[in-house]
């Protein structure tokens, strides 16, 4: 039988400062569970009130837009999420990835390079703009807020990535610094 | 008219409303996945007092983090409001936060910025 190295993989959290890890198909019920561990490990942690609503924050909306994203991208897979939430030189750090169609992710890719790197008034008013803007009849969520406002909450640029899986889909995934 | 009474869950607020007296009042976290059908009601319960007659509205609100999209919905509420308020209705907004958590005044302070009624952020200690 198969027995995996959990200790190999345990030093490699370790190392990483990996504070918690799913990879798995996401459902909401997941999001919330994931989501309250996260926030008592926060609060046993006594991050300040506020970095644990800015690491919630990102940790919801990133999640969220992938479970909106596998909603409609009718692509197998695309619901299996990985998150990895770290803590390193005084600062928090979420990660999250999904696989995407390659033509959406490049998009995505195209987007959050233009939103990293705008400072936080120019965030400010795109933000509102956004909130005033009608939404789609047939939008579920997706108010097209969720990025602006990671990005506003982040503490240095954020950093995207898309790798091709050469079929016409890719990985994409984002890390955030709090 | 029907009042709303929704108990909280993990992810979203407890809502209550009273026509007679005219208040709302919300309170805990907001991240539902589809908050546009979560808050449906509660929209609609709004616009019906609005239409209903020209008495006061007071939101009484102890709202901690919300999602993006309730900040959306939350927003196109106090849209109707603002349009209310122009249009000679009394409309107040109490919203109670904890002097611990600034994140909580900060985004009440964000809906304040567009809103010209009366809106109390409320810290306590």
């Amino acid at each position: 039988m198969f027995v995996p190295d959990l200790y190999g993989l345990r030093e490699r959290f370790d190392n990483e400062k990996i504070l918690l890890c799913f990879n798995g198909p996401i459902s909401r019920s997941l999001i919330e569970e994931i989501g309250n561990a996260l926030r008592n490990y926060l609060k046993s942690e006594q991050a300040s009130p506020a970095s644990a609503i800015d690491v919630f924050a990102v940790y919801i909306e990133l999640t969220q837009n992938i479970r909106h994203y596998a909603m409609k991208a009718e692509l197998s897979g695309a619901d299996t999420a990985t998150v990895v939430v770290s803590f390193h030189e005084g600062h928090y750090h979420i990660s999250a990835g999904n696989v995407v169609h390659l033509a959406d992710g490049e998009a995505l890719l195209a987007n959050v390079q233009g939103l990293a790197h705008m400072d936080k008034v120019e965030l400010k008013k795109l933000y509102k703009q956004q909130l005033r803007k009608p939404r789609d009849e047939d939008a579920v969520s997706g108010a097209g807020l969720g990025l602006i406002d990671i990005a506003r909450k982040a503490t240095a640029p954020m950093v995207p990535a898309l790798k091709d899986l050469e079929n016409g889909t890719g990985y994409f995934s984002l890390s955030v610094q709090i | 008219m029907n009042d709303l009474k929704i108990v909280s869950t993990q992810s979203t607020p407890l809502i209550e409303t009273d026509s007679s007296r005219g208040v709302i009042y919300m309170e805990g976290d907001s991240y539902p996945e589809n908050s546009f059908e979560f808050y449906t009601d509660l929209v609609n319960w709004v616009s019906a007092y609005l239409n209903d007659s020209q008495r006061p509205l007071v939101l009484e609100l102890a709202l901690l983090y919300l999602n993006t999209s309730s900040i959306k919905v939350m927003m196109d509420i106090f849209d109707e409001l603002e349009e209310a308020h122009q249009g000679g209705r009394d409309i107040t907004v109490n919203w109670r936060y904890d002097v611990d958590n600034e994140r909580v005044a900060e985004l009440a302070e964000e809906f304040k910025e567009d809103c010209s009624f009366a809106f109390n952020i409320i810290g306590q200690e």
